[in-house]
């Protein structure tokens, strides 16, 4: 950790040459992991991560370094090389820090620093045991794994302000790989929350639970059909169908492709109409433990819930203070990165599609013939365009409001600007699901989410020919 | 020697019988330009080191950003706690080192010369040139350099000690096209050591003819068609394909080229080469694990010639590693450094003219989420062009393409003469197929 008194003389340094922001993040993290495959400990790894990151803002410019020599000399070099880029007269001087304090709504009770990874492993076994006691010879090879994360952060800016903030999360993983004469096929489900190891052996979840979903997964895309092509409607299940908003929608609503005219909604104004009305959307970082939460941005501002889209109307962005100062707003606690490495900019944290009026079961018998996507691989998107993929990896024919035979190999694709004007049911079953969001600050956690919806034509690439 | 030594006398004390570190030190230079501005500027001086011991038979590991008496002390406490949950019996290897090393230079000092202002001068040229080639050219959405110089060292108790110093630099940009209702985004990257051979001018009308050449785009027919497939996608397809080649992944049954070795698996048009030591800016002259690479065919005329392995496979079959040992950790992966397509002698017009009607496919993306790695079978969003009568023709948007990796790669029917290097390290051309499976409207 460096000093309050260190931090000042760096920022006073860095701000010599005229910059209008400074701002100094301290990180020491440490993480584990262990992988257990086909029942045996395969790896155990260890890393830290120790530096020092130093932001200047001078209007719009952004300079920015980061180093591992936390001596003073090195801070100092670092801030001076950093405003050499800057040739103007200082405009501030930072003559104290005060701390910013903020709740702590993700605590846990046990640090993974105490929990010997013996402990990790033998959770771990319980559903890799239970993957073995299905005794399926078409299972071929198993992965179990554990992930640990203690993430201490400090943060000192020129506005006289400082913060720490300490972060444990873990995440709980299972991939299975079964075969058969046809080909292979892989399950996956990964959990993962800000808690300590004990939420990992609750109801909802459990180690035989995680493992026994991939396995089935796996086992039953293997004996799916390829998934039929063209344009169908399309039944995007709870949870983890929410990558559809994470990729359409949300990327585009970050301030990072907002503020410079670079997103698809660049042209929409707050209270335009973008989704449909039955659809209303948020952004929030409050959810107490959830994978995505954050207390406290890394520029300083609280973590707050952003209702992104409210009744099919455009209502708010994810901000940071950078971004802000082209779009004249205030960062609204968005600002976020992988480490110390990255240049901070407007994230997503735990992002849904709020819950509608009908049952999902109301959804399904409501469709004719469609898809039924359940389980997802993730996806992609360019914000400028708003067009996307996402890949499913569990899906079923919807015949006659019944759900029907698997089909694998489904990739969605569209416009996010037309897909939200698609939406046309939507249930009421909201679920949120763990995963990592790469964008150019780096990997982050985000929980995507949604209740079962509808969207009533979406373009399915698949290699099984046209529907029927 | 120095530096090291103290650490690999304690790491023996706390009982760790072979020790390795790989060290990776590193300087980066980043700006990008946005509206003729500075609107990021990053310069930073990584370092990392990845510690490996071996305790009892059993690799534990660890990596550190900060290197002092502390985490020395800290890696070899967890090097040594890892190492003792290890149950895999795999043998496992701190490398003594080979016979001979192939030295392959891949730092160029005059790069380091390169003046601030030269690199300015040229990122505000690209950004220029990009603002006024073509008026549907309505925003340039970042112009970007970046450069890297960076010194892998692999050190160990077995007295390997290697180094490689290498320096590359980037140009990347982006820009917005519109016309009418319709935007469409394109970017392209430069990647080389030899500041000279970048023009800027030249750079930018290829990103300009990426971006508008997409506009008025629409979805085809949803069909199998005859396809060229551009070097980009090429390059894609053929990295997951030749993940197949990967022995862990053969020993572990999760590969179809299984029992493949010495057999036909893709046409006889095709040849990809593992060339780490071919004169760029991706050679290779020793892998993570010590072992010195080499060139060699992984198939040749469509007949698969070799898997590829790490010392671990390698013992566990029997053989000498192929020298493709890469990655972190306390288990080495196997990858390649620099992959080739042997290119064939017609232009990609003349593939044009051979498909008569088809499509030309120039991007897939989502990669990771709709390529099954494991099967093969893919699904991607795309976008490309219809082939008209020998012609390249209008744009498609809102494609997916799907198709099998063992099956593209039987069907080849030829292989272009545009050789195209992309930054993931893979030199690759266009390709005619036979078939593709597109869906549209």
């Amino acid at each position: 950790m460096i000093s309050k008194k260190l931090a000042i003389e760096v920022l006073n340094a860095s701000l010599a040459t005229g910059a209008d922001y400074s701002e100094i993040f301290y990180e020491d993290s440490h993480a584990h992991s262990v992988m257990i495959e086909n029942g045996k400990v395969e790896t155990s790894s260890s890393t830290s991560l120790c530096g020092v990151g130093l932001r200047l803002l001078k209007n719009n410019q952004c300079v920015y370094g980061y180093t591992n020599d936390l001596s003073k000399k090195g801070l100092l070099k670092l801030a001076e090389s950093l405003s050499k880029s800057f040739h103007d007269k200082r405009l501030i001087t930072v003559e104290k820090l005060d701390m910013i304090k903020c709740k702590n709504r993700n605590p846990v009770n046990r640090s993974y620093d105490d929990v010997p990874v013996e402990e990790k492993i033998a959770l771990v076994r319980e559903g890799i045991d239970e993957i073995n006691s299905m005794k399926d010879p078409r299972i071929v090879r198993t992965f179990g794994g554990f992930g640990d994360t203690h993430r201490f952060v400090a943060v000192f800016n020129s506005k006289g302000k400082w913060f720490k903030r300490a972060t444990e999360f873990g995440r709980m993983m299972y991939q299975v790989i079964a075969a058969d004469q046809n080909g292979f096929e892989t399950g996956f489900e990964g959990p993962g929350a800000q808690q300590d190891i004990s939420y990992f052996r609750t109801d909802k979840v459990n180690p035989k639970k995680t493992a026994r979903k991939a396995a089935e997964t796996a086992l039953k895309m293997l004996t799916a059909a390829e998934c039929p092509s063209g344009k169908m409607p399309v039944v995007i299940g709870n949870g983890w169908g929410g990558v559809l908003f994470h990729e359409s929608c949300g990327h585009p609503l970050e301030a990072s492709a907002v503020a410079k005219g670079l997103s698809c909604f660049s042209n929409n104004k707050i209270g335009d109409y973008v989704a449909s009305p039955v659809v209303s959307a948020v952004d929030d970082s409050t959810i107490p433990s959830q994978w995505g939460s954050i207390d406290i941005d890394d520029e300083g501002n609280p973590g707050t819930k952003r209702l992104l889209i409210k009744n099919g109307k455009l209502n708010d962005y994810m901000i940071d203070d950078l971004n802000g100062r082209r779009m004249n707003r205030e960062g609204n606690g968005a600002c976020r990165r992988q480490n110390y490495r990255f240049i901070p900019t407007s994230r997503m944290s735990n992002t849904y599609i709020c819950n509608g009026k009908n049952t999902p079961e109301e959804v399904i018998a409501a469709t004719k013939l469609g898809l039924y996507a359940v389980g997802f691989n993730g996806g992609s998107v360019d914000p400028t365009t708003g067009e996307f993929n996402f890949g499913c990896s569990e899906a079923y024919i919807i015949r006659d409001g019944k759900i029907c035979e698997p089909v694998k190999g489904a990739t969605l694709i569209g416009k996010g600007s037309e897909i939200l004007k698609k939406i046309d049911m939507v249930a009421n079953d909201l679920d949120l699901a763990q995963g990592m969001c790469g964008a150019s600050s780096g990997s982050i956690r985000t929980n995507v989410g949604q209740p079962t919806l509808r969207v009533s034509e979406v373009t399915v690439g698949g290699r099984g020919g046209e529907l029927k | 020697m120095g530096k090291y030594d103290k650490f690999f006398a304690l790491a023996k004390e706390a009982g760790l019988e072979e020790v390795e570190l790989y060290i990776s030190e590193s300087h980066s230079l980043q700006i990008s330009l946005f509206h003729g501005e500075v609107d990021e500027y990053k310069d930073n001086n990584g370092y990392s080191i990845l510690a490996r011991g071996i305790l009892n038979g059993k690799c534990g590991a660890a990596t550190a950003d900060v290197w002092n008496k502390d985490k020395a002390q800290w890696l070899i406490s967890e090097m040594v706690a890892n190492a003792k949950v290890i149950e895999n019996d795999d043998p496992i290897f701190i490398f003594k080192g080979s016979e001979k090393y192939h030295k392959v230079n891949t730092f160029n000092k005059a790069l380091e010369e390169v003046t601030i202002d030269e690199k300015m001068e040229k990122l505000h040229a690209l950004e220029n040139a990009l603002k006024n080639i073509d008026k549907r050219i309505v925003e340039v959405a970042g112009t970007e350099y970046s450069q890297t110089t960076e010194k892998v060292t692999l050190i160990n108790s077995n007295g390997l000690n290697l180094t490689q110093k290498s320096n590359y630099f980037t140009f990347v940009a982006q820009c917005v096209a519109k016309e009418g209702e319709q935007t469409k985004s394109g970017y392209d990257f430069f990647l080389d050591n030899d500041f000279s051979k970048f023009n800027a001018e030249e750079f930018a009308k290829k990103i300009v003819k990426i971006t508008v050449d997409q506009l008025g785009g629409e979805p085809c027919e949803t069909n199998k068609y005859k396809a060229v497939l551009h070097p980009d996608v090429v390059t894609s397809l053929m990295k997951a394909y030749v993940g197949h080649a990967d022995a862990e992944e053969v020993q572990k049954h999760s590969s179809l080229f299984i029992d493949k070795v010495g057999q036909k698996i893709a046409s006889s048009k095709v040849t990809i080469e593992d060339k780490p030591l071919q004169k760029n800016v991706f050679a290779r002259w020793f892998d993570d694990e010590g072992v010195a690479t080499y060139n060699k065919p992984i198939i040749k005329n469509g007949v698969l010639q070799t898997y590829l392995y790490n010392l671990t496979t390698a013992a566990k079959a029997g053989v000498q590693s192929t020298g493709n040992g890469y990655g972190g950790g306390s288990k080495k992966g196997i990858s390649t450094s620099f992959l080739s397509l042997k290119p064939g002698k017609k232009s990609q017009e003349e593939l044009f003219q051979e498909v008569g009607n088809g499509v030309f496919i120039t991007d897939v993306s989502g990669l990771h989420a709709g390529l099954n790695p494991q099967s093969g079978n893919f699904s991607l969003q795309s976008t490309g062009f219809m082939i008209e009568n020998g012609k390249k023709g209008k744009p498609l948007d809102l494609i997916t393409v799907s198709g099998n990796l063992l099956e593209v790669f039987k069907d080849v029917l030829e292989v272009g003469n545009d050789v195209t290097v992309s930054p993931s390290g893979v030199s690759a051309e266009s390709v005619l197929i036979k078939k593709l499976a597109v869906s549209g409207k």
